[in-house]
């Protein structure tokens, strides 16, 4: 397990990190949300011990990551970089090495990934002669070639088309089914709450939410109630319930209502005042608890 | 160690291709091939330039004077005094200048009219006539001239180091090749791990190799790939100077410039010899190993603050001087081993290694003054490497504006 507790890092004036602290299960897939800013990078170069943190600690398993714990993670940086005169295959068998595999075994694992990711054609060929996206490709190879217990990945989605983003999310799952626990930042939240487990919103430095999905929703202190078709006696029943409406869409009715409510007095009540066809609880979505965290109302 | 050993391999081979790697071989080769053979090729040329003369004189003087003449010169042809000299006159006997010579009261009067004045080697026919305005002067026999023009000056050395004045010369451009060599390769190939460093922040790709490897890794292996590719450079080129001496090349141009012609430092007699001796060959190893890994270790730390290759040249410039100081006062060591700023600059990191070898290899150094200096300068060295370890470590992952020097000061000061 991975466990970053109450990190924190200034670099002169600023303060990068002020607080952050999750936990990240073995073999899950953890999402790091944030704006541009906020932190993220900063944090995953703390726990890859690029950076040395100024409090706080980082433990893998329980122990502090050393050079030896480092050497079993894989590490997708946002900015990415490839020796532009290396033969793609020779790139991924060098970055193997760095990470303790021997030639003919690195050789081996690079000739998978180079089929697995569809890039055969360029094995051979100068990395800086290869499109953006191709080259994103090889760095993943680089970064995973060693089957990772734990593989960061940075923006891993930014510049690849949707094509390309599919081939990376399946051999994302693909990690996932083998056992690398990952860890990885996106704006994209869709693909985050498809892959994820567990997220950790962080902005200015600090950690504002953290947990599974099903951890931050029950956090939520409200839930919006859809009911419809809207009408005057059913927005007379909301009043008398306490509930604010929230707007009022295809002809049903959007109220704001506590999390704790009793839904089913509800939609009994609801029910009693006008003949309805819809009652429907609308759970918050990630992007909802992401606006919410950082503080831009959702 | 074992990511020390991959860094170092795939580095080294990287670099063993790379274009600027290959074009600094075959242009120093070419240097060492011309440095052996332009003398040959030339030296016909630059010693015959306006040597071939015609002595316009009364035959009884024209006999005297042209055996004299002839021993430096080439007397292409002998015309009476009275002749007119002018142009198709040198041409019809294919000559640079004419050499009239009359007697006169005091002696003789030499008038030199020549095509080219510039190329006129007035002193080596002032020289060769020596004896007979001497003997017109005062009559005396040619035997007595040439007795009392024969000061027997016989030069006896005290030196410890050196047993002959001519083992000294060659000693002097062996010195001075090697001060040559000692400064191409340091600088060379310190920019070569300067531009290395700024590639692989410049392409991004430094994170990556951070993420997997210890940044003091990287740094140590990019230093001594460097100190590996020159000293590959050293021995190609010296064994390419060595085949070519023993060949029967020209002098050096190192030995060429101390007047020692016989003594060519690549022949294989002149390294068996006593000239070029272990110790030099020593000193100069320790030293070129000092100086290369001080220089480069401070380049790779600096280059690690810039963001854009193109500002490699304004970083490096400043950081050029200790070594082409170090280089200047190392070739004024050679000329003259004992002055006072040359004794105490053989003391000072980043100096030293040029100055105390150019001292080591013209004169005799007492020990305890180089082991100070070797002293002085490891501990320069740990000193470097931290200073650069810290920059590195730090200036990797430090993207967008130059830092400032406050920033850099905050760098060094940080714990981590």
């Amino acid at each position: 397990m991975l466990s970053v507790e109450h990190i924190q890092k200034s670099f002169g004036n600023v303060q990068a990190l002020r607080d952050v602290s999750f936990a990240v299960d073995a073999g899950s897939v953890f999402g790091l949300l944030g704006p541009n800013g906020s932190g993220k990078t900063t944090t995953m170069r703390t726990i890859l011990n690029i950076l040395n943190p100024d409090g706080g600690q980082v433990t893998w398993n329980g122990k502090p990551i050393d050079r030896a714990v480092r050497r079993r993670f894989g590490y997708l940086p946002e900015e990415r970089g490839l020796y532009g005169k290396m033969a793609v295959r020779e790139q991924i068998v060098y970055f193997g090495r760095l990470h303790g595999l021997h030639e003919p075994d690195a050789a081996k694992r690079a000739d998978a990934w180079i089929e697995r990711l569809e890039i055969g054609d360029y094995a051979l060929r100068p990395s800086a002669e290869l499109s953006k996206g191709n080259q994103q490709k090889v760095q993943i190879a680089c970064a995973a070639l060693h089957e990772p217990e734990l593989l960061i990945l940075d923006e891993p989605f930014s510049g690849l088309d949707p094509v390309n983003a599919d081939i990376l999310l399946a051999v994302l799952i693909d990690l996932k089914k083998k056992g690398t626990t990952l860890v990885l930042s996106s704006h994209q939240m869709w693909q985050l709450e498809q892959l994820c487990t567990a997220f950790c919103v962080i902005n200015k430095g600090e950690t504002r939410a953290s947990g599974t999905l099903a951890e931050l929703r029950s956090a939520w202190p409200t839930r919006i109630v859809r009911v419809g078709p809207d009408s005057p006696a059913l927005r007379g029943a909301a009043e008398k319930i306490g509930a604010t409406i929230a707007g009022s869409e295809n002809g049903d009715l959007d109220l704001n209502v506590p999390a704790t409510s009793d839904f089913a007095a509800m939609l009994r009540g609801f029910a009693q005042a006008d003949s309805i066809v819809k009652f429907e609880v609308v759970e918050p979505s990630l992007h909802d608890i992401y606006l919410r965290a950082i503080g831009v109302a959702a | 160690m074992n990511d020390f050993i991959t860094v170092y391999s795939g580095d080294l081979m990287r670099r063993i291709k790379s274009r600027p790697f290959l074009i600094g071989l075959m242009l120093g080769t070419l240097a060492i091939v011309a440095m052996f053979k332009l003398p040959t090729v030339l030296a016909p040329t630059i010693v015959n330039q306006g040597t071939r003369l015609v002595i316009v004189a009364d035959a009884p003087l024209a006999a005297q004077a042209r055996p004299l003449l002839a021993k430096t010169l080439t007397v292409k042809g002998v015309v009476p005094a009275g002749t007119t000299v002018d142009r198709a006159l040198l041409q019809r006997f294919d000559a640079d200048s004419a050499v009239s010579i009359a007697q006169v009261k005091s002696g003789i009067r030499v008038t030199i009219f020549a095509k080219n004045p510039t190329s006129v080697p007035s002193g080596r026919v002032r020289a060769a006539l020596l004896p007979l305005q001497v003997q017109h002067a005062t009559h005396l026999t040619s035997a007595q001239i040439a007795a009392a023009l024969d000061a027997n000056v016989e030069v006896r050395s005290l030196s410890t180091k050196f047993h002959s004045v001519h083992q000294a010369v060659a000693a002097q451009g062996i010195a001075m090749t090697l001060v040559v060599f000692l400064y191409v390769l340091v600088l060379m190939n310190s920019q070569f791990v300067m531009s290395a460093v700024a590639e692989e922040k410049t392409s991004r790709i430094a994170e990556l190799l951070i993420a997997s490897v210890d940044p003091m890794v990287l740094l140590a292996a990019k230093v001594l790939v460097g100190a590996t590719l020159s000293i590959l450079q050293l021995l190609v080129w010296v064994g390419i100077g060595i085949a070519l001496g023993s060949g029967g090349g020209a002098a050096s141009a190192g030995a060429a410039n101390a007047g020692a012609a016989n003594a060519n430092p690549f022949s294989l007699s002149g390294l068996l010899g006593n000239t070029l001796s272990p110790e030099v060959i020593l000193a100069f190893g320790v030293f070129f190993i000092l100086g290369f890994l001080q220089i480069s270790t401070v380049f790779a730390g600096v280059a690690s603050l810039i963001n854009r290759t193109e500002d490699l040249g304004s970083i490096s410039g400043p950081m050029v001087i200790p070594t082409i100081a170090g280089y200047f006062i190392g070739i004024l060591a050679i000329n003259a081993p004992a002055l006072p700023v040359v004794t105490v600059t053989s003391f000072v990191p980043l100096l030293s290694p040029f100055v105390m070898f150019a001292r080591m290899a013209v004169s005799h150094v007492p020990l305890w003054q180089i082991g100070t200096s070797i002293a002085l300068n490891l501990l320069a060295l740990w000193a470097f490497a931290w200073f650069a370890g810290k920059l590195y470590r730090v200036g990797m992952m430090l993207y967008g504006r130059p830092p400032k020097l406050a920033q850099v000061w905050e760098i060094l000061r940080s714990p981590s």
